[in-house]
């Protein structure tokens, strides 16, 4: 009995990795102008779903976890793109709206997700990052206040 | 000599204000315009002119207020209740790009075809 779940179990992960999904990292067109101290923090904790430059880890290529990152950066990039930043700031009214979702993030402490932080130590954010990246949010974000509606 | 200076200067004020008046009357009126209303937009589609920047006026007709969202057009605005905003957009090339409310999912949905 033991061995056929077993035996179902490899055939259940065989037959998932016919599933695959295309790693792609679209031209880098355009950046957001942080302090260099903000764009390391950024980088270390939210370009790999929320950039064109995402470092593909070896665990993308097989499934199921393959679909959950393919999942997570497609929707990331969707959300907020930082290489797309220069499409935002033709609107101002969108740049300030990112820029307030950044703020919300970094007050609700819910980026970069628990399950990514799990298997990248690194992307923790320490105290003087977060303090870095609030304070050039909330800078920015009083600097906008007065863009037409 | 001093108070004619200051009648000229009123009469130009009085113009200038009512030139401005009509500049942002203008503006507003030519602007193409999607209404968000009762879990609907209007229109449905919108058709504008491909290769042209151009400012969209978004109206929210509800009682809540709404994000309008296109991820094909990299915007993001929150509306307040019976407020309107005006979205820059750049000049597109020839396609369709959907928007939608993303405070409100499942309801208005809309499309932005460049011609």
């Amino acid at each position: 009995m033991r061995r056929k779940v077993l035996v179902g179990l490899a055939c259940l992960f065989a037959a998932a990795q016919v599933i695959r999904f295309e790693h792609t990292n679209p031209p880098v067109t355009g950046d957001v102008g942080a302090p260099p101290t903000v764009q390391r923090a950024l980088r270390r904790a939210c370009y790999d779903c929320h950039s064109n430059e995402t470092s593909w880890p070896w665990t993308a290529s097989l499934a199921p976890i393959s679909w959950f990152v393919h999942h997570d950066v497609t929707e990331g990039r969707r959300r907020l793109n930082f290489s797309s930043w220069h499409a935002y700031a033709s609107d101002p009214g969108t740049e300030l709206q990112k820029l307030k979702n950044i703020e919300k993030a970094m007050a609700e402490e819910d980026m970069p997700p628990w399950y990514y932080r799990l298997v990248h130590p690194d992307s923790k954010l320490s105290r003087s990052q977060q303090e870095a990246i609030v304070g050039w949010v909330a800078e920015e974000i009083a600097g906008r206040k007065s863009a037409p509606e | 000599m001093i108070s004619m200076a200051r009648g000229m200067a009123s009469v130009f004020a009085v113009f200038a204000v009512l030139l401005s008046g009509q500049i942002v009357r203008a503006e507003g009126g030519d602007l193409p315009v999607v209404r968000f209303h009762g879990g609907t937009v209007e229109p449905g589609e919108l058709v504008v002119k491909a290769q042209t920047p151009f400012r969209l006026r978004v109206v929210n007709e509800t009682q809540d207020a709404i994000e309008f969202e296109s991820f094909e057009l990299n915007r993001e605005r929150v509306v307040q209740p019976g407020a309107e905003i005006v979205v820059y957009l750049p000049a597109l090339d020839p396609g369709s790009y959907k928007f939608f409310d993303d405070l409100h999912h499942g309801a208005a949905e809309g499309t932005i075809t460049a011609k």
